[in-house]
């Protein structure tokens, strides 16, 4: 038994070493294995939640065993950890490529990731079988913090940011031992602000007031700016890889976006301000500024048509050029419409905390991030396979479009349903029946919340079997092929722009 | 303090705000488009976009109770949204100027559609 158990890293290690490929380098390498520990945890996340839609309809199901609010915790803890893995693993991917020189410290690097990853597994564990505790020290040491979101224990906290700062290491550490480049500098300084403000989670104040103030700077500040920047980089070196748009323009366009988002995101954190306790100039400031955060949504879908027009759509990688262009208004229609819709206090009073905010935060999680994430996966396989063809004719090309129809239409659907279920909750919970339980109950159990919970159901199972065809595709796109990858030069600035076809590896 | 919302005025005030964006989304992108294919029949649908806009921006201060300093709110988003992708297009073609000639100058704009 112990023998097995000390052999059981080395079996990780082996199974995790047969992802290498030739094709790559030593941070792709180490990239593939972030990649495959996301899509794990992506699948997870919608396991997860689908149990939780399914108590919604059915509320004895699993009842005492693993309960809603469980299955609510790992749903949310699953996809923000599964988003950093896809992020972490992006910026691996391209670092080698960005610094022109092989990654220092990469071998803590690696260190940092099975570390990471065994964190992971031990706190979900851990949520599934203890659950819960005395709600003293040991319980947020060892088993939940009881923080929304980042419910992850002490130990875990310090875990996450000892390996933040070995990836921020390896990040600034190259760049610092090869070159500099516009991209490579707001990543750095964002990676500073992303490690820097997860210690606002960190620490406990015994007025809740105080304590959700801080607790917001990790959330909102994660997610609507360093998120957003991180995001940024990313999106400017796959739009240079796929559709070879010249670096002084997405560097360009990655400096004003940054503008933009933290001109208006930052103090947009006061929209979450309006009922925690603070005082009353944040409903003007939050008001304000959220009103101003889709502006820079709105410009990345005037970019996207006037690089598309400009490019013709000529790209590389068909899927991860379809991914991007669902991130663009996934984004600006999760984050910005439905942002709006209800960031105003005037009409947030009404729907704070129904599911008005779980129909916002489906879609624009799903369009800001995962979008984005999984067009890295399909960049990342094309070169894993050996820069292999990723363009039309592609065989098998069906598995792809139909995942990605699946995923998008099935979140969609359940983004529609919820925001049926949160109009009726805001309706009838709030403005009629003034936020009193006998009003709580009643939205509950209203036919309008009722069936939207079924359509939630129904569009979940939608989305989940999209991501199966989506880990199958992952799997498999690119196997046998034989054409060599279409290769796009940056334009030159004349706007000649040469094509060649690379020898396929 | 604020006003909350009237009853009768929820679902008007929820589509206002939607609408805002999704016009102001549809604006910009009829304005790039048109800029770029010069084709100037499609500023006339930039344009009604941005009444729309404007028509939501209105009803949306009425139901939601913008008094006071927010109707600044109001006149921000107004004028905001209608300068805000005039000076990204401006942008998107000064940062590609040199790759493209086919794209017009910011300064050569296609010819109004008559009325």
């Amino acid at each position: 038994m112990i023998r097995r158990a000390a052999a059981l890293p080395g079996q990780v290690a082996g199974a995790f070493a047969r992802l290498d490929s030739h094709h790559l380098n030593g941070g792709q390498q180490l990239a593939v294995k972030y990649f495959a520990v996301a899509m794990v945890l992506f699948l997870a996340q919608l396991l997860f939640g689908l149990l939780a839609a399914i108590q919604f309809v059915w509320p004895g199901f699993l009842f005492d065993l693993v309960d809603f609010s469980v299955n609510r915790m790992v749903h949310i803890n699953a996809m923000v950890v599964w988003m950093l893995y896809g992020f972490i693993g992006s910026v691996y991917w391209f670092l080698e490529d960005e610094s022109g020189t092989e990654i220092a410290g990469l071998k803590w690097g690696e260190t940092a990731f099975y570390v990471l990853t065994a964190a992971v597994t031990v706190v979900v564990l851990v949520y599934l079988l203890v659950q819960t505790g005395p709600g003293n020290d040991t319980t947020r040491w060892l088993i939940n913090e009881g923080r929304e979101y980042i419910e992850a224990p002490r130990w875990a906290d310090i875990g996450i940011v000892a390996v933040m700062l070995v990836f921020f290491y390896n990040v600034a550490g190259t760049f610092a031992k090869g070159r500099w480049s516009g991209i490579s500098g707001v990543l750095t300084l964002d990676l500073v602000a992303l490690a820097g403000l997860y210690m606002a989670g960190m620490f406990y104040a015994t007025n809740i007031t105080v304590d959700q103030y801080w607790w917001w700077w990790v959330i909102h500040l994660w997610v609507e700016a360093t998120w957003e920047v991180l995001v940024g980089c990313i999106m400017a070196w796959s739009l240079m890889k796929l559709l070879g748009a010249r670096r002084r323009i997405v560097q360009t366009w990655l400096y004003i976006e940054v503008a933009l988002m933290f001109g208006s995101g930052i103090l947009g954190l006061g929209h979450h301000y309006f009922w925690i306790g603070t005082p009353d100039y944040w409903l003007a400031i939050g008001g304000f500024f959220s009103a101003l955060e889709p502006i820079p949504l709105v410009a990345m879908v005037v970019h996207s048509i006037y690089d598309s027009g400009t490019h013709n759509f000529r790209s590389s990688n068909h899927p991860a050029l379809a991914w991007i262009i669902a991130h663009t208004f996934g984004n600006f229609l999760g984050a910005g419409v439905w942002g709006f819709m209800h960031t105003l206090p005037q009409i947030n009073l009404y729907t704070h905390g129904t599911q008005w905010s779980a129909s916002h935060g489906h879609l624009a999680f799903f369009g800001a991030y995962a979008t984005i994430n999984i067009a890295f996966f399909y960049l990342a396989v094309q070169q894993w396979r050996g820069n292999v063809w990723m363009g039309g004719n592609l065989a098998h090309g069906w598995r792809w479009k139909w995942a990605m129809g699946l995923l998008n239409f099935g979140v969609l659907g359940m983004t529609v349903a919820l925001l049926i279920a949160g109009y009726e909750q805001s309706f009838i919970e709030r403005a009629v029946e003034g936020s009193t339980w006998s009003g709580y109950f009643a939205a509950q159990t209203h036919p309008w919340f009722v069936q939207s919970m079924v359509w939630r159901l129904v569009f979940g199972l939608m989305t989940l079997a999209g991501a199966v065809l989506l880990t199958w595709d992952l799997l498999t796109i690119g196997a046998g092929e034989t054409r060599a990858a279409l290769v796009i030069e940056p334009e030159s600035p004349t706007g000649e722009t040469g094509t060649v076809a690379a020898p396929a590896a | 303090m604020i006003q909350p919302v009237e009853l009768q005025d929820f679902l008007l005030t929820f589509f206002a705000a939607a609408a805002i964006i999704l016009g102001g989304a549809s604006y910009a992108l009829c304005y790039a488009w048109a800029r770029l294919g010069r084709r100037p029949g499609l500023l006339r649908w930039a344009y009604a976009a941005y009444a729309v806009l404007a028509v939501s921006v209105w009803i949306l201060t009425a139901t939601a109770h913008l008094d006071g300093y927010w109707r600044t709110l109001a006149a921000a988003m107004l004028v905001g949204y209608f300068l805000a992708p005039r000076a990204i297009f401006r942008l998107c073609a000064d940062t590609h100027a040199a790759e493209d000639d086919a794209v017009p100058p910011p300064s050569h704009p296609p010819q109004e559609p008559s009325p």
